[in-house]
């Protein structure tokens, strides 16, 4: 059965403030990862505005974590140790309205296992619609794309993230970018 | 109009019974079996088990999703290329996760075509875990009761699934079935086996 394609759903209430944040933690906790990608919305209803990962593993009662989102770029630089899958983005438009764009969570391929704290690339993806019956919500599928690249969406972290270049993430991402380049 | 297309499916959804079709009727007692009928008796593990946390059903009738499988059977074999649609449910297994069930169903041979488990249903989100079938239920002419074994799901995080197994757990599905149906009544041993 062929199952790895998520759903869009057009929202008349706003999410603002749905997602939970997962819980608080230092920027320069040592026991902290960057996970990070990139999804391209050239062909979806809308642009993102706004990203969760879901902690899968291990339990917890907070499993939602809020991303940082920057035209197509998400990331996280909390992220303790666990199991992790993309679980939603979602953004609005002026004719479009506010859509959700959820993710299955079996065959999910953003898929996550972070078993010691470090840099995490999940991929670049495209967004494609996948034409569905009248009657059937939407659908959508993400595929990977080559670029941009990691390094590329690393200088962007860098450059555009709030407190990125004042905290222990400045050397790690540098030490990331110079391991890239050999 | 998208707004729409998502209002028709959840309420097809919420009242899956209505919309798919009857699942096979649980049974209590011998007299509510036909003549050209025969009792199933099984019972589906997932390994790990289920967490509490894993599954969010808010829907009215929540009871019909939480902790069970919807195993999809036919009497016809064939593989499930893509989600399944209502009439797929025709005939389903609703079995409850870590328990014998016992249904009444056709006293001939059907497929177990594949699982759906529902992972979250409500507000925005629908969510699915999909199970591997390829399985044969060898019902014989005469069978009254049969035992089909324990099909274990071995799964990780992402319920992605590792191993299917087939365990014979015999023992205790009979003596599950004399306690509910009477000491005279036989349980013949008809392990699921693959289909092709």
């Amino acid at each position: 059965m062929k199952h790895r394609i998520g759903s869009v759903f057009a929202l008349i209430a706003l999410l603002a403030g749905c997602a939970s944040g997962g819980p608080e933690r230092d920027i320069n906790d040592p026991t902290n990862s960057l996970v990070f990608g990139y999804v391209d919305m050239d062909e979806a209803p809308t642009s993102v505005s706004y990203a969760s990962l879901m902690q899968v593993a291990p339990p917890t009662e907070a499993p939602y974590w809020s991303l940082t989102v920057r035209k197509g770029l998400f990331y996280s630089a909390y992220l303790p140790a666990g199991s992790y899958q993309l679980s939603r983005f979602g953004g609005s438009g002026f004719l479009a309205g506010e859509h959700q764009y959820n993710f299955g969570r079996q065959g999910n391929q953003t898929a996550l296992r972070i078993t010691k704290p470090g840099i995490y690339f999940l991929g670049s993806f495209k967004y494609k619609k996948v034409s569905s019956g009248l009657f059937e919500q939407g659908k959508f599928s993400i595929d990977k794309i080559d670029k941009p690249a990691e390094a590329e969406l690393l200088k962007r972290i860098l450059d555009e993230g709030t407190d990125m270049k004042t905290s222990a993430w400045n050397d790690k991402i540098r030490a990331r970018l110079a391991q890239l380049k050999r | 109009m998208i707004s729409r297309r998502v209002g028709l499916a959840a309420a097809c959804l919420t009242l899956l019974g209505a919309c798919a079709g009857p699942a096979r009727q649980d049974v209590d007692s011998l007299s509510e079996v036909g003549a050209g009928e025969t009792v199933v008796v099984g019972r589906i593990e997932l390994v790990p088990p289920l967490r509490k946390d894993e599954q969010k059903i808010k829907a009215l009738n929540s009871g019909t999703y939480e902790n069970r499988i919807f195993l999809l059977a036919d009497v016809q074999y064939r593989v499930l290329v893509k989600e399944p649609v209502l009439a797929d449910y025709n005939g389903r297994i609703e079995a409850t996760l870590g328990k014998n069930f016992f249904v009444r169903s056709d006293r001939k041979p059907f497929f177990i075509l594949g699982g759906v488990l529902f992972l979250d249903i409500g507000g925005s989100e629908l969510n699915k875990a999909y199970f591997p079938g390829g399985l044969k239920v060898p019902i014989q002419p005469g069978d009254r009761a049969v035992y089909i074994g324990t099909l274990k799901y071995h799964r990780n995080e992402f319920f992605e699934i590792t191993k299917v197994a087939i365990e014979d757990d015999y023992e205790r599905a009979n003596a599950e079935f004399k306690k509910k149906f009477g000491t005279k009544n036989s349980l013949r041993k008809a392990l699921l086996t693959p289909a092709k």
